[in-house]
């Protein structure tokens, strides 16, 4: 009896525990996600010095690495060929892991946020749009302007709750979406359609967005979905029927969607033309002839493109060159910044805004509207030969 | 009856079933000895697939492979059940043996342990990128079919080479001498060990046949659908545990069942049921849910009798 009564006593009090707990932890959310201490954060002085941090928020690590690996890439491509001509105002990296699609959820992202140093001037990322959601009150909170190159989630800057911090290099859904919807109804004239999307926040807000504009042009839409983690797709592939005129899979991972191609094939459903989206925009993707993918309007023969391609190997790796162009944009900021020695990130932040990188290699100019989308930010329809991806749209 | 789609999907889960069930068996064997989940089994199966993939660099690669394509497939077979079978006897060294006359708790911590050790590893060895097999330019997309029943080469060697390890495996526990000694410290390690069995060995040789079957079901994988990447034994390790807990864990035949029920489960609910292939997850796991419920020890498992 006596044993039962202590057992209730200390249910009791871990139960008002955890609420304490609870409460204290909602408490810190809501103060993070004050402007008043935004403002003071953003406006602490950093000593410049003669390299300047940029924090970096990627997967380095589980379901999603390979995608990470891609920015990475071109983000250590940009800060080598700036430090090459910066002698005196060198950039390094701070990076944190945000294991885009793990266990941890975006919890990780909200704690590589956290984790950045006090010296961090501005930050890369996060690479996806639910990360970009959650770790923005951590962020904020701290003063930083952060530039993601992959995040396309239309409401992330519509809904005007980042304004002034958030900014993105990549063109959002909206715009992406009416290429597609576009080119499949107005230059195909193809009236049946089947999206699969992989189930994560990017693609599955850009199928939303193609579905609905395609089914609002009266064409018939099947959608289905399947895991970013699954590599067997014939099952999915048996539903898909022999009459579907194209099959469209806004993915971000190459490898998965040439996975999917080939096992189409292996199905006898080759003659079903294949489409991606702007994360299927790459060599491996393009090893299947005669797949359509939207991508910004980059060109191979770009010069900067071309010295990525000839120290990687030949591969352009292309999802990670809006990440390139963030790097261009924060570093430029933080170098406008630090001209007296000094800088807040605020001012650094200011300095973002006022970005205008003329022909960049994504191709066209990048310059920030009032919420932190590009202006004029486009998106072209390519088709593969077999070896690379020309422009047909 | 849309009997071309039925067909579809058996031979997609057939061609699944066989790699959950070359997976399902080294669960199982382990469980039958050790009394221990090894939950490091689905990294060591992505261990194999890269050991596979190596192979075929090695000789060459998928477009211009030294020797005939049949020798390069079975070379990159036997380098990933070799692979992987040492890397199982060095895992159960140096972390299950110790903790052997450990607390349950103790092992099944270090597994996991293991787990998360071989999948960063890897990562940090082979770096975040998919590794392509090069399936088409190796095999060839050559697809055969009868009637409904369409089967693509490397579905039918999936399937061919799966079946012939597991009878392989049935014929060596039941007739060798390591097979009846495999059985025997099933039974009773203590009194195998008065015996003069050498359970070390028997141990460690089961650890060597359960890694050497992921091994080849992680070429098998690669063959198939053509990419590995770090990741890809997290899930497939659990699908594997799945399959051998429904068909029965500790049974050998049952975990060849359990991986051709999983498979078929997951193929039949992605095309039958509604947003089937979105929540095919839920489904399977609903199965194991309710095969556990109806038969707590599996469908083919022996539920355990102790003398009160």
């Amino acid at each position: 009896m006596r044993s039962r009564r202590a057992t209730a006593v200390a249910a009791l009090l871990a139960l008002g525990a955890a609420f304490a707990i609870v409460a204290a932890a909602s408490a810190t959310v809501n103060r993070s996600a004050a402007p008043a201490a935004a403002s003071s954060a953003g406006s602490k002085l950093i000593s410049c010095g003669t390299t300047r941090t940029m924090g970096v928020l990627e997967p380095i690590t589980g379901p999603a690495a390979s995608l990470g690996k891609l920015q990475n890439d071109w983000i250590q491509f940009y800060v080598n060929s700036h430090n090459r001509t910066h002698k005196k105002a060198k950039l390094r990296l701070a990076k944190g892991d945000t294991v885009l699609g793990g266990p941890g959820g975006t919890a990780e992202a909200v704690k590589a946020a956290q984790s950045l140093a006090s010296n961090v001037l501005g930050v890369i990322g996060p690479a996806g749009s639910n990360e970009v959601k959650a770790a923005t009150p951590t962020l904020m909170n701290a003063g930083f302007a952060f530039v993601s190159g992959s995040a396309t989630n239309t409401e992330i800057t519509s809904d005007g709750t980042r304004k002034g911090f958030f900014f993105r290099t990549v063109p959002p859904d909206a715009i992406q979406s009416t290429s597609v919807s576009n080119f499949i109804n107005k230059k195909l004239k193809f009236k049946r359609v089947y999206i699969i999307d992989d189930q994560e926040a990017y693609s599955t807000g850009l199928a939303d967005a193609v579905q609905s504009k395609l089914r609002a042009a009266g064409v018939t839409v099947t959608r289905d979905g399947v895991s970013q983690q699954q590599s067997d797709f014939s099952a999915l592939i048996a539903k898909i029927p022999r009459d579907t005129q194209i099959v469209y899979i806004p993915w971000q991972l190459p490898p998965k969607g040439k996975a999917f191609g080939e096992q189409m094939r292996s199905a006898g459903k080759g003659s079903i033309n294949l489409m991606g989206s702007d994360g299927l925009f790459d060599d491996a993707f393009a090893s299947l002839s005669g797949v359509y993918a939207s991508s910004f309007p980059t060109s191979g023969s770009h010069p900067i493109v071309k010295a990525f391609k000839k120290a990687h190997g030949g591969d352009a790796e292309f999802f990670g060159a809006p990440s390139y162009v963030a790097a261009q944009v924060v570093g430029g900021a933080i170098d406008r910044a630090c001209k007296d020695g000094k800088a807040t990130r605020a001012e650094v932040r200011a300095q973002v805004r006022k970005t205008n990188l003329k022909k960049t290699l994504l191709g066209f100019n990048v310059k920030f509207n009032s919420v932190g989308d590009i202006a004029g930010g486009q998106f072209g329809i390519w088709k593969s030969n077999g070896t690379a991806f020309l422009p047909v749209g | 009856m849309n009997w071309s789609l039925f067909w579809d999907l058996t031979v997609s889960g057939l061609t699944l079933g066989s790699v959950y069930s070359l997976i399902a068996l080294g669960y199982s064997m382990v469980y039958g000895i050790l009394k221990l989940l090894n939950f490091a089994h689905g990294d060591v199966y992505m261990i194999g697939a890269f050991v596979g993939y190596f192979a075929l660099q090695g000789l060459g690669g998928p477009q211009n492979p030294s020797v005939s394509v049949w020798l390069v497939v079975s070379l990159m077979f036997l380098a990933a059940m070799l692979g992987g079978g040492l890397l199982g006897v060095v895992i159960e060294r140096f972390a299950y043996r110790p903790l052997r006359d450990a607390p349950r708790i103790a092992p099944l911590i270090s597994a996991l342990g293991v787990s998360f050790f071989l999948q960063n590893a890897a990562l940090l060895v082979f770096g975040a990128s998919f590794r392509d097999y090069g399936t088409f330019d190796l095999i060839g997309g050559k697809t055969y079919h009868r009637g409904n029943v369409f089967l693509s080469v490397p579905q039918i060697l999936t399937i061919v080479t799966a079946l012939l390890l597991m009878i392989g495996l049935t014929l060596f526990v039941a007739r060798s001498k390591i097979g009846k000694a495999m059985r025997a410290t099933s039974f009773d390690r203590e009194a195998a060990s008065m015996m003069g069995i050498d359970v070390d060995r028997v141990i460690a040789s089961t650890f060597f046949i359960g890694s050497a079957l992921a091994g080849a079901a992680g070429v098998m994988f690669g063959l198939v659908f053509g990419q590995i990447y770090h990741y890809m034994g997290f899930i497939a390790g659990l699908k594997g545990f799945t399959a051998a807990v429904i068909g029965g864990i500790g049974s050998i035949p049952g975990a060849m069942l359990g991986g051709l029920l999983v498979g078929l489960a997951e193929s039949y609910s992605t095309g039958y049921l509604p947003q089937g292939s979105t929540f095919q997850n839920l489904y399977v796991f609903a199965l194991l849910i309710l095969i556990i419920l109806i038969r707590p020890s599996g469908i083919l498992g022996k539920a355990d009798v102790k003398k009160v």
